[in-house]
């Protein structure tokens, strides 16, 4: 056998490995691969079986308690109009567990339909479709709400020469997503949401018109490539026939100007804004009320006609009267805020997002709180069943 | 700390592959070359009391009837009469060498001061050589710096049993490929059982290596005395190859804390007179055994999360498995694609999942072999037994028993805790988590059946002795 010859077989045998390595390791932007489709269907099918065994000894499970939710949870309508307010959260422990819901829950005797979860764009594993994130909050019986971040700069070059270097990445990066440069990452998303076929929240790009804390605020793009890239995302979304998705627009209502980064009524399904008391810890911040966060703006979100959404709701203890603020806040939104159809407690122990400290803006842990907030919850009529 | 031992651990399973890489890309075979007449020839064969005298019989005579002209001598410290007229029978000559330090390789030095031939046959007794042998092998020495010349390596007892046929299994790609990419870096290793030295080679280096694995000493040391080596993979003798799995791995921490003393002791002296290619040969050999040390971390992993939920990397199972399997499908296909330099590729080629089995199973006895050889423990000098030894079960296959326990233990808290106790929020996100530990964790229970099977076997060894189904005269197939 000639050294050239052996040569060669070595190296068509290397490069043929690194291809089906590539390949298979679902890297390619077309599928994720056989062999992940086949493990994937082989894990989905084991934790059926494990549910089925567990709903058998466990007695019944929580989704037998969230049957009334079951109109909702099966038709992306009716969630586009609800006739009542949807209570929901996400915690921390989010995406390893969802027990810290289950506890707050039990906490507020206050059933929580829907579930929120953080993700943001990017090559990593943990940064492409959560579908088993959506399946367990799905299999609990509750309905997924996921904020989704346009970090722009969490993708490889070497992956996708199509998009802009790194560093001027974000520089009108989203007109760069309107004009499809990352239609490799929003297409998959597209096509994991349709195959999962169940009616969830998608709220994308949110706190656009806040010029300090995301890249993709107005420091970096126009309104009107804000617009572009929303309608360019949603129509790829609905291409792929991920009809299943509701949207939720959601400005920073503590800045001027937020109303005009409105998509237009065929691409918004919800409104929706945060509504976080960080009271005096920082040097931009003091105590405010409900009403002065939400209650001076919510005429202008609720006149685009569309189910508006608290979608962090929360406070921080320092400042003032955290359990008076809760309570004000529970009782008023059935009464002076009517087109509010979902509240979602922002139940972060360690959130470090916007302030140098860590925040902890849990209820559970606070028992004068939290019993506060059940005892609001039943008195304002918000907590179902 | 665990992250960086299953590091090393892994680097060391990615650097085996890739060095069985470098090594088949060498891969070079020598043309025949017919031996001149006249040389002076002998051939050296040991016998140590309790030895079988019928296999003696089986190896002399087939000496007797290799056709280039030689002596053949019996190296004897029986002092048993018997074997003195086994020899004269088959025109061999005896000479008693009682009480000689160091083992077999004492007696070969003490042999070479003996004698004058040129050209030394090193035979182990229970390797029947064809009349062809020197036919085949001492037409190499006509390059005068060629200091040894080996052959291949095979049996004639590999399908006695389950530990024979892995065992048999597990030098197959060893005597083909394997030994033809070291003959291509210049590094071949001479093999105790049937190399032939030239004695000059021998006397440069003061003779015969002493020691476990006295013949890779003996070939590294001729290497760097500056003697060249030819690696000839044709099958031109058959032996034994253990037939129950307490000799086998006895022979295997022999091999284990032998190779190690090489890698220890002789590899920092010598290697500066190697090549760089030959000092990464053997430095591939030297570090087989530490197979045993990465054996039991990888073992660990599953159980060290499932009890502790301790985890070294953060890897979902299902990118794992994407990511290995490649890798583990292309390695099975250069091995079979490799099997085409097997030497007898009609009974040596295949899957080989005995032998597979059998190295799972030996990471006990290799990590026993390391540390002795780190506290430079004494493991004695015990030939390899020629004849199957009763063993009992127990005893044997502990080791997969206590795995297997722990497994069913695990299996069982697993179950119960998933069952009842692990939190409604968590079940589905720590499904994919927990099973596919408990799956990695079923890979390594599954392979130690295979010597669970190889022990209960070995309870019963062959009621015969393997040579008594051989015929000397056919061995080596039809007469010429």
């Amino acid at each position: 056998m000639k050294r050239r010859y052996r040569i060669a077989l070595v190296v068509a045998f290397s490069v043929s490995g690194a291809i089906a390595t590539l390949g298979l390791s679902a890297l390619g932007d077309a599928s994720e691969g056989p062999l992940s489709a086949a493990l994937g269907w082989i894990g989905a099918a084991a934790g059926s079986i494990e549910h089925r065994v567990r709903d058998r000894l466990g007695g019944p499970p929580r989704r037998e308690s969230m049957r009334w939710l079951e109109p909702y949870r099966a038709s992306a309508e009716r969630l586009r109009k609800p006739d009542f307010v949807l209570l929901g959260a996400y915690d921390s422990g989010i995406p390893h567990t969802l027990d810290g819901i289950l506890a707050l829950e039990s906490r507020l005797v206050a059933p929580l339909p829907l579930v929120q979860v953080y993700s943001a764009w990017g090559d990593k594993p943990d940064q492409q479709f959560p579908v088993e994130l959506l399946t367990a909050i799905e299999g609990l019986g509750s309905i997924p709400v996921v904020t989704w971040e346009p970090w722009l700069v969490d993708f490889e070059n070497v992956k996708h020469p199509g998009i802009a270097l790194r560093d001027k990445r974000d520089s009108h990066g989203l007109a760069a997503v309107a004009r499809g440069n990352y239609d490799f990452y929003v297409d998959a998303w597209a096509r994991a949401a349709a195959r999962f076929g169940k009616p969830f929240f998608v709220r994308l790009a949110h706190e656009m018109n806040d010029p300090y804390r995301y890249p993709w605020g107005p420091q970096n793009n126009t309104k009107e490539e804000y617009i572009a890239a929303w309608r360019h995302v949603v129509d790829r979304f609905r291409r792929a026939g991920a009809t299943n998705v509701v949207w939720v627009w959601s400005p920073h209502v503590g800045y001027e100007y937020w109303d005009l980064y409105y998509p237009g009524d065929a691409y918004v399904d919800w409104v929706a804004t945060g509504v976080l008391n960080f009271g005096p810890i920082a040097q931009w911040s003091k105590w405010w009320t409900f009403s002065e966060i939400f209650g001076q703006k919510y005429d202008r979100l609720a006149s685009f006609g569309k189910p508006v959404m608290i979608a962090e709701l929360g406070s921080l203890a320092v400042g003032g009267d955290r359990v008076q603020w809760y309570r004000d806040a529970l009782t008023s939104i059935p009464r002076e805020y009517p087109a509010v159809r979902a509240v979602l407690f922002f139940h972060a122990r360690d959130d470090q997002t916007v302030t140098y400290q860590k925040v902890d803006w849990t209820i559970a842990g606070d028992s004068a709180l939290s019993a506060a907030v059940r005892q609001s919850l039943r008195s304002s009529g918000l907590a179902r069943h | 700390m665990l992250f960086v031992l299953l590091s090393l651990a892994f680097w060391y399973a990615v650097s085996r592959i890739v060095l069985g890489w470098v090594n088949y890309a060498a891969l070079a075979k020598p043309d025949h070359r017919a031996p001149p007449p006249g040389l002076s020839v002998a051939i050296f064969t040991t016998s140590t009391p309790g030895e079988p005298l019928a296999m003696f019989d089986r190896t002399l005579d087939a000496c007797r009837r290799i056709r280039y002209p030689h002596t053949t001598y019996l190296l004897d410290d029986t002092r048993d009469p018997r074997f003195s007229q086994l020899a004269d029978r088959h025109g061999a000559v005896r000479l008693e060498l009682v009480d000689v330090p160091g083992a077999k390789a004492g007696k070969i030095n003490r042999a070479l001061a003996a004698t004058t031939e040129e050209f030394i046959l090193v035979l182990d007794p229970d390797h029947v050589p064809f009349p062809e042998f020197f036919d085949r092998v001492l037409g190499h020495f006509d390059d005068e710096r060629v200091g040894f010349v080996q052959v291949s390596q095979a049996y004639y007892n590999q399908r006695r049993s389950f530990t024979a046929a892995g065992a048999a299994e597990q030098t197959y790609a060893f005597y083909g490929p394997g030994q033809m990419g070291l003959f291509g870096h210049g590094a071949c290793v001479a093999i105790g059982a049937n190399c032939t030295f030239r004695r000059a080679a021998l006397e440069s280096i003061k003779g015969h290596g002493i020691g476990l694995a006295e013949d890779l000493v003996t070939a590294i040391r001729i290497h760097a005395a500056g003697w060249k080596s030819v690696y000839v993979p044709e099958v031109v003798s058959r032996g034994l190859v253990p037939e129950d799995l307490g000799s086998f791995y006895r022979q295997q921490l022999k091999w284990a804390r032998g190779v190690y003393e090489v890698a220890f002791s002789e590899l920092p002296g010598l290697g500066r007179r190697l090549a760089w290619r030959q000092r990464l040969s053997y430095l591939a050999i030297g570090t087989y055994y530490l197979f045993g040390v990465t054996t039991p971390l990888f073992l660990a992993i599953p159980y060290l999360y499932l009890w502790f939920g301790v985890q070294p990397a953060v890897l979902p199972f299902a990118e794992f498995i994407t990511v290995v399997t490649p890798v583990g499908l292309l390695g099975a296909l250069i091995y079979l694609v490799v099997q085409r330099w097997m030497c007898d590729r009609t009974t040596e080629r295949g899957l080989h999942w005995r032998g597979l089995a059998l190295k799972i199973a030996c990471w006990p006895v290799f990590l026993a072999g390391t540390l002795l050889a780190i506290v430079r423990a004494n493991v004695p000098y015990i030939p390899t037994a020629k004849e199957a030894v009763r063993g009992r079960f127990v005893r044997l296959a502990w080791p997969q028993l206590v795995l297997i326990a722990l497994y069913l233990a695990t299996l069982a808290r697993v179950l119960s805790v998933r069952a009842f106790h692990t939190a409604e929020g968590s079940l589905e996100l720590s499904a994919e988590a927990v099973w596919g530990m408990v799956a990695f964790a079923t890979v390594p229970v599954l392979a130690s059946f295979g010597a669970l099977f190889a022990a209960w076997e070995s309870r019963h060894p062959p009621a015969t002795a393997p040579w008594d189904a051989i015929e000397v005269a056919t061995i080596g197939g039809p007469a010429e």
